[in-house]
């Protein structure tokens, strides 16, 4: 038996595809397939969104809030009941309203206010303390009802999710999951779209003349934002960031009382 | 704005470490597979070989037991790669030089540990491929060790 010297060869057990050409292949279908996808779940949060039915939803989503703030603990702040209180006023206007809503106060300093899937209602101490009318409150409340008669609540937490679902598919496949949770819910934690506050403010604007028979007091805590002294302007920034207030939404506001006839001036009522 | 941010500090990194991971690791790539050509080119008169019998006619002096073994990690960039993989399936191209490199560079210590113990050939040889550290999401350092080994024979003259 014979030897023959050869040398192994370079190209049986390597693919001649050039890394970065097999690396910018998969990225770009990668972002296709992510692309589609989200298409996908859009028009699928789209359609739950619009059909699923408000006791469904209580049910599946009706404890999830409980770790945010106490229902009406001992440390409940102050005002968390009379706050309450209008929460029941104002949805009692709203005749064919399928929620029973609560309301829980968050122990945070920030302004804000959220719409949370299930009738939840999560107010922050710092919003709270700063209101100077029960108007202004009732405003607030009645814009997050605004958002809960569109139901746009849903579609932000499903937008969350698809968000989530696409970034953990797609980034986590390459660079791992530890880059993926802080992401999705930055990107989800946007506020809603212009349109979607535009509705929920005619919603408020709404209950608000129900209740009070004007509209007084509607965009007072919109005015206070911009020119209130440092301490509150630098809580509301979280307010700000979720829902952008603009003199074009002020004036909207304005067009929107005058076009429904609703009368802008009264009494406010001091809490 | 400020959601932008928050995603550039996160996406920044993963896109520098991929760069970088790149150009380091496809230049130590090629230093590698430059080296194994040339000793493999020194050692190509060496025999080795898988059978499992002395071949007939060779007068073996004395055998014994050789091995070469050789441990190889990825980087970030084609653990990056192959990851997108899990989408798509398919071939790990990226995988595969790393494979490559660790087979050839087995058998060639392999070859050279018999050849300075005074052997001249290595019949049955086997390869032998195993996990020692799993790639994990949050860190660790994935590997592979390729182990060679072989009945390493001394010829007497015929």
């Amino acid at each position: 038996m014979s030897f023959e010297p050869r040398l192994p060869r370079d190209d049986v057990n390597v693919s001649p595809t050039h890394p970065l050409a097999e690396a910018s292949w998969l990225l770009v279908a990668a972002a296709v397939a992510g692309l589609m996808l989200a298409v996908l779940a859009f028009a699928a949060t789209e359609v739950v969104a619009r059909w699923l039915p408000p006791g469904v939803e209580a049910r599946l989503f009706g404890d999830l809030w409980d770790a945010f703030g106490e229902e009406a603990g001992a440390d409940d702040p102050p005002r968390a009941a009379l706050a309450r209180d209008l929460l029941a006023r104002l949805a009692a206007h709203w005749p064919e309203n399928p929620y029973r809503f609560r309301l829980v106060a968050l122990d945070e300093e920030e302004l804000n206010a959220f719409a949370l899937p299930g009738g939840t209602i999560a107010v922050t101490r710092g919003l709270l303390a700063s209101v100077e009318s029960e108007n202004e409150l009732a405003f607030v409340l009645g814009h997050e009802l605004g958002h809960f008669a569109a139901r746009d609540h849903l579609r932000a937490i499903g937008r969350g999710l698809v968000l989530g679902l696409v970034l953990r598919a797609v980034v986590g496949a390459g660079a791992g999951e530890a880059a993926v949770p802080s992401l999705a819910s930055e990107l989800a934690s946007r506020g809603f779209a212009r349109d979607q506050e535009r509705d929920a403010d005619a919603f408020a604007l709404q209950l608000l003349a129900a209740e009070y028979g004007h509209v007084a007091g509607a965009e007072a805590f919109f005015r206070r934002l911009p020119d209130a002294d440092a301490g509150l302007a630098e809580r509301a920034t979280a307010w700000l960031a979720t829902h952008p207030v603009s003199e074009s939404r002020i004036a909207a506001l304005h067009d929107l009382a005058a076009r429904s006839h609703l009368s802008s001036s009264g009494p406010l009522r001091q809490l | 704005m400020e959601g932008w941010l928050a995603f550039a500090l996160q996406v920044g990194p993963v896109v520098v470490l991929l760069v970088s991971t790149y150009f380091i690791g496809s230049a130590v790539e090629a230093r590698h597979f430059r080296g194994l050509r040339m000793r493999e080119l020194r050692s190509r008169n060496f025999p080795i070989a898988t059978l499992r019998e002395v071949p007939e006619g060779w007068k073996v002096e004395e055998c014994g037991l050789v091995s070469g073994s050789c441990v190889i990690s990825l980087d970030y960039f084609k653990r990056f790669v192959a990851g997108l993989r899990l989408l798509f399936g398919g071939r790990i191209a990226s995988y595969e030089t790393l494979l490559d490199r660790a087979r050839r560079e087995a058998l060639l210590r392999m070859k050279e540990s018999a050849h300075a113990a005074g052997y001249r050939a290595v019949i049955g040889v086997r390869l032998e491929t195993s996990q020692i550290a799993a790639a994990t999401r949050q860190g660790g350092t994935a590997g592979v060790e390729v182990l060679a080994w072989g009945t390493a024979l001394k010829l007497r003259a015929p």
